[in-house]
């Protein structure tokens, strides 16, 4: 790892301005027991005290070597022996300077022998709180890497979890659509003309779509009508579908094809079953802080909801809460005749979603019909 | 040498573009009579009852009965070739004895094929199986009867299992007691206990299968010997076997 402050120029900045605070204590000492000696003094402090944050600064290099979680003994070993070498090579360099500079000022070289035993201390406090200092420092950095790694984990998971939900269409989808088309070719040529037409924009868009984290609602929309024109050539008058989508609402985030599934559920499950199909309802509202999904179909009631559809539901239940957190909602909505599925979606930073509900597949109570 | 006879066939699909690829295709083959086209399971077990076909090209997917179970309702039933889209049927349909599976988009070639393997057994004088029996045994291992199907003459009716009170055996066959209605269907209470969901429906006694949901209670009314009261005041005996098995699912 790189030094934190040498290689910081703002960290430098910081660090030198502490240091006046020493240098003044270095200071004070001897000037306010001797004050006539003041020249001396500031002559022989001020650039050892100058010289010593530096050597301070090498502190980190041991901390470094013997990081948290080395045995204490140990750290506490080779960090007053590094205090008292640090110490001794300052005090040696302070003789040095002292003589020097006692060539023109004489006083100097006896001011630094009355203060060697204050310099001695200061030395050996001083080097171990920059020890301290760059403890704390690797700590708070392990700390951070510990977060930053439980986080990305965090995001990998959920990441992966959204690609195994990730929403598949049901190949049978084509191979139906395929024999329409094949139809129409012998009864009404421009229709299957126009089916192919129809099926190459959703195929297209539905790759589209699969390539993206988070699509606007609004192409989502799109996708599902394209999907219904498509049944509707198979189904005929069986299928009639009415969709009522707020412009307030279209403009959110959805991970892609979060609606198509419930609506092929609603064809799969819904009209397929019945003799004379039905209205497959799509809804998009936003009310206060939460978007509404809503696709409700009419149900055989001599063909209860399979196993098959809970398990589907489940995993539009989880793919909801892995992208929007536990407060999305999936409300199911089961009665004889009618299936009906509400997707609510708190908008990020909204208040929550109205109090008392559950999370999870929940049936919702009773309307009056 | 004198050609043989037309092969009279009936489309079953509730899909219109699927019922119209299967007729012109049908119209490019010789010797082949479309007699009818039916949208729905009930359509089809009625059609089949009064055209008799040599031929059924049914769907396995449809509104009220699927394929496998408009094959259970026929006494009778003609030779079957599935067409779906779907590929996970195929053991099933040939476990009752399809002659063949197609899978759509449909080939002519395929379809083609298919009706030479359907005169082949014709020549042969192969006769269908009834597929009865054999399409229960198909039922997905695991999956306990959801649905009972009860013909009555033309009129077929779905009574999912939930709605049964009880099931009362009657000589050769069985009644189903639905509310205020009463159904007979050709079958035996010992079938029928192997098929339905043994935490719902309860053997008490020789002659009764019942269901759980409308159970009251109990009366003790002479030594070893006693009655089920359901919620709406039917009385059924309840046999010593029958009590144990009661007390042990209790």
């Amino acid at each position: 790892m790189l030094h934190p402050v040498l290689t910081d120029s703002r960290r430098l900045r910081a660090y030198l301005v502490a240091w006046l605070l020493p240098t003044a204590l270095l200071l004070a000492v001897p000037l306010a027991t001797y004050p006539p000696g003041w020249r001396s003094i500031l002559l022989v402090v001020v650039p050892l005290a100058a010289l010593y944050a530096f050597v301070c600064l090498a502190a980190w290099y041991p901390c470094q070597a013997n990081p948290p979680g080395t045995p204490l003994t140990r750290v506490l070993t080779v960090q007053l022996v590094a205090a008292a070498s640090a110490t001794g090579v300052w005090l040696l360099a302070g003789r040095g300077w002292s003589t020097f500079v006692a060539h023109w000022w004489p006083g100097a070289a006896e001011a630094f022998s009355r203060m060697l035993p204050i310099f001695a201390l200061a030395g050996v406090f001083l080097y171990l709180l920059a020890a301290a200092a760059a403890y704390l420092h690797l700590a708070a950095e392990a700390g951070r890497d510990a977060e930053r790694q439980a986080l990305e984990a965090q995001v990998a998971a959920r990441e992966a979890e959204l690609k195994a939900l990730r929403a598949q269409m049901d190949p049978h989808f084509l191979f139906n659509a395929l024999n329409s088309v094949s139809a129409l070719v012998g009864t009404d040529p421009p229709g299957a003309r126009r089916m192919c037409e129809q099926l190459a924009g959703f195929l297209r868009g539905s790759l589209e779509l699969d390539r993206a984290e988070r699509i606007p609602l609004s192409k989502e929309i799109a996708l599902v009508h394209a999907f219904l024109q498509i049944e509707r050539v198979r189904f005929g008058d069986r299928l009639k579908f009415v969709s009522e989508i707020d412009e307030a609402a279209a403009t959110i985030e959805v991970p892609p094809l979060l609606l198509q599934p419930l609506v092929e559920n609603a064809l799969k499950h819904g009209i397929a079953h019945l003799v004379d199909g039905g209205t497959v309802t799509v809804q998009a509202k936003r009310r206060g802080g939460t978007v509404y999904l809503v696709v409700d179909n009419p149900i055989d009631p001599d063909r209860p909801p399979s196993r098959g559809l809970a398990l589907g539901l489940e995993n539009v239940r989880r793919r909801m809460q892995a992208t929007y957190g536990e407060r999305a909602l999936v409300v199911v909505d089961s009665k004889p005749q009618r299936f009906r599925v509400e997707l609510r979606i708190p908008l990020e930073g909204a208040p929550a979603v109205v109090a008392g509900d559950q999370i999870g597949v929940a049936p919702v109570r009773p309307e009056p019909q | 040498m004198i050609d043989a006879p037309a092969l009279r066939v009936l489309i079953v699909d509730d899909e219109e573009p699927a019922r119209q690829l299967l007729s012109e295709l049908l119209a490019g083959e010789d010797d082949v009579e479309l007699i009818g086209e039916c949208r729905n399971g009930f359509e089809a077990v009625q059609s089949i009852q009064t055209l008799a076909p040599d031929l059924v090209l049914l769907d396995v997917q449809m509104p009220k009965l699927d394929g496998f179970e408009v094959l259970e309702l026929l006494d009778s039933p003609p030779m079957v070739v599935f067409v779906t889209a779907y590929d996970e049927y195929a053991v099933r349909a040939f476990e009752v004895h399809a002659v063949d599976y197609l899978l759509k988009p449909v080939s002519g070639e395929r379809l083609h094929a298919a009706l030479e393997r359907v005169r082949a057994r014709i020549a042969a004088h192969e006769t269908p199986v009834p597929a009865t029996p054999l399409a229960r045994e198909a039922r997905p291992s695991g999956g306990f009867l959801e649905r009972v199907l009860v013909r009555d003459g033309d009129k077929v009716h779905v009574v999912p299992v939930a709605r049964v009170d009880y099931f009362e055996a009657q000589g050769d066959s069985v009644v189903l007691r639905v509310g205020t209605d009463k159904l007979r269907k050709a079958t035996t209470l010992n079938d029928l206990e192997r098929e339905l969901d043994p935490g719902r429906f309860l053997r008490v006694h020789r002659s009764y299968i019942l269901n759980l949901d409308r159970l009251a209670g109990l009366e003790l009314y002479a030594k070893d010997s006693r009655v089920a009261i359901l919620k709406d005041g039917t009385r059924l005996p309840v046999s010593r076997p029958g009590y144990s098995r009661l007390r042990g699912l209790l």
